[in-house]
């Protein structure tokens, strides 16, 4: 019972994170949303750690491990960001589009 | 016995060590030196490092399987053979920005020399590992640092907009990657590959069916992003173009190839059971489909492109739906076939690349009517680019030709015909595309009739391409059986001096 919620929980921020990825206009949100998404994994993970079916401590030690990533992606996410903002000056996503074919 | 986690032969992680110190020693010297000295000794010492591992991982072979740091990570004949393929890789692409001058990279010179060490570093730990976490931290030290490459011309548009775009949906993947793994954690309540695979079925046999496909299903469409399978396919061309072109190649060729061995690894130990007859739910056509679905799309869409680089981007996404089929297919020579296929594409895409790079350098143009009347210009670079092209196109004598041909075996031998037909239908639509250059440089006038000029670290890259493409080519089938010779079961079997027995 505890267990389900807990991935109803994760499902539901994963879900919004997805759909805030690919609807979001504003690049800042975009990222929030990927942050979203692996913050869901780290939930599910914990929950798994305690209510598995073999419960131990290896998810909490990996979800240490995906926190660390995740904030060295969010780092280099708002680096380009920035980057990107200087030669373009928007921050909406739609506008990112000199390239097709 | 006891075991400590550092209680081993260090000499097995010695292309690791390598590239690791290597990559460090390097920043710190990045620092420094003075603003304005030339970084040419980073790129040369970065060289002589991809080398001095490349040989070490050589030195590797012919042990049995040996697990280290407390069974997360490993060092086998396949990982060993998928180290040497990345390791050359590198070097060629290494090599073949040599002759970046600073502006181009602005000033940031130093950086890309040991953000490509730490980018193959993650590469070579995602082939390498046994455990899901190290995979995670290899693949994410491969992407990061693929992230920056990309964006490394901090000024240049495109290449930011590329970055944007890759750093996005590398993310959304990861997430993707990372959701399936939590469900796998869940089920098994371990991370290790080899328990994994015992408890799944385990799993499978009680009713938890469906999460143990849901995690599947998540991971592959994690790893679709991460390979560039169609329909994951979106971020690719415009990463392509606006990348510079070393980096393209980088992400062409060892990205790629180090992403393929990490699908393998978990697809062939943690996802085993799903495989077995038994239980066949599918998901050999799910990942049939896949294929099928990049050759088409990927064959279809180059064949409207003007851009070179986008066109070579459709290329590797057609690419990779044919190195899908023998895994789909788990076909009869699936490991030698795999590894002869990535050896020629690694030189033909690499040699395709180096000559694109001075061509359009020259040119000033990305465009494929810089390649029109290179005959009449420089013929052997015309020549060259042939043999890539036909290589890629899959004609014969050239090792893309018996690549495609080892690939279809597999296919046809697990009697999958329809997957056979679409490649070789989907081949014969490519070959439009590809003699659309050779058109150019054959038929039409150039612009001007100066030679262009080559640097001889370009050259040498096309030279070793041309060489690694007619060589595979003419000598198919010694290759294949040194490559049989191999010892790939023990890629996927427990090694002696596992901790957990």
């Amino acid at each position: 019972m505890y267990l389900t919620s807990y991935l109803a929980l994760a499902a539901i921020l994963f879900s919004i994170g997805l759909y805030g990825v690919l609807t979001k206009r504003n690049a800042v949100m975009v990222l929030f949303c990927i942050e979203l998404m692996l913050n869901a994994v780290n939930i599910n993970l914990i929950a798994f750690s305690k209510f598995g079916l073999f419960p131990n401590l290896t998810g909490q030690i990996f979800t240490l491990f995906t926190i660390t990533v995740a904030a060295a992606e969010a780092a280099v996410g708002i680096a380009i960001l920035i980057a990107l903002y200087r030669n373009k000056e928007t921050a909406e996503a739609d506008q990112y589009n000199s390239m097709k074919g | 016995m006891e075991q400590y986690l550092l209680d081993f032969d260090l000499k097995v992680m010695a292309p690791e060590l390598v590239i690791v110190s290597a990559a460090a020693l390097l920043s710190v010297m990045d620092l420094f030196l003075k603003e304005t000295a030339s970084r040419k000794v980073i790129a040369v010492l970065s060289l002589a490092a991809v080398l001095a591992a490349g040989v070490f991982a050589v030195m590797g072979f012919g042990h049995p399987p040996y697990q280290i740091l407390g069974d997360t990570y490993r060092i086998d004949s396949f990982s060993l053979t998928f180290k040497v393929i990345i390791l050359a890789g590198t070097a060629l692409v290494l090599l073949l920005s040599l002759h970046l001058n600073k502006e181009e990279i602005e000033t940031r010179e130093g950086e890309y020399y040991y953000l490509l060490l730490t980018a193959v570093l993650g590469g070579m730990v995602m082939v390498s590992s046994a455990d899901l976490i190290t995979l995670f931290v290899g693949l994410e030290l491969l992407s990061l640092s693929s992230y920056v490459l990309v964006g490394i011309r901090r000024k240049d548009l495109k290449s930011n907009e590329a970055a944007w775009k890759y750093v996005v949906l590398g993310g959304v993947s990861s997430a993707f990657i990372l959701y399936g793994m939590s469900f796998v954690y869940g089920l098994t309540g371990s991370t290790n590959l080899f328990v994994i695979r015992d408890r799944l079925m385990q799993a499978l046999y009680s009713g938890y069916d469906l999460f143990v496909y849901l995690a599947l299903f998540l991971m592959v469409v994690g790893f679709g992003f991460k390979i560039a399978t169609a329909p994951f396919q979106m971020w690719t061309p415009d990463v392509y173009q606006g990348a510079m072109t070393p980096v393209t190649a980088f992400l062409a060729v060892v990205s790629k190839t180090a992403a393929f061995a990490l699908v393998m690894r978990i697809m062939l130990i943690a996802f085993l059971p799903v495989f077995s007859p038994q239980i066949s739910v599918g998901v050999e056509k799910l990942l049939m489909i896949l294929a099928a679905l990049s050759m088409i799309a990927g064959n279809a869409v180059a064949l409207k492109q003007t851009n070179a680089k986008r066109l070579m981007a459709y290329s590797s996404i057609a690419q990779a739906g044919y190195i899908l089929v023998p895994l789909s297919t788990l076909g009869f020579v699936l490991f030698p076939s795999l590894a002869y296929y990535l050896l020629a594409y690694l030189f033909m895409t690499l040699g395709a690349f180096a000559v694109l790079d001075v061509v359009t350098r020259e040119g000033k143009n990305e465009e494929l009517h810089v390649f029109a009347g290179l005959h009449q210009r420089s013929p052997w670079l015309a020549f060259a680019m042939s043999v890539f092209l036909i290589s890629l196109a899959g004609l014969p004598v050239t090792a893309g030709f018996f690549g495609k041909f080892y690939l279809i075996i597999n296919a046809i031998g697990r009697e999958q015909h329809w997957l056979a037909g679409v490649m070789i239908l989907t081949t014969v639509v490519s070959y439009y595309y590809y003699f659309g250059i050779i058109r150019q440089m054959y038929f039409r006038s150039p612009a001007s009739l100066r030679p262009i000029p080559v640097p001889w670290t370009a050259g040498l890259v096309i030279v070793v391409g041309v060489i690694g493409t007619i060589g595979l080519g003419l000598l198919p089938d010694t290759v294949l059986q040194s490559l049989g010779k191999i010892d790939w079961g023990s890629g996927f079997d427990l090694a002696k001096n596992a901790v957990r027995q």
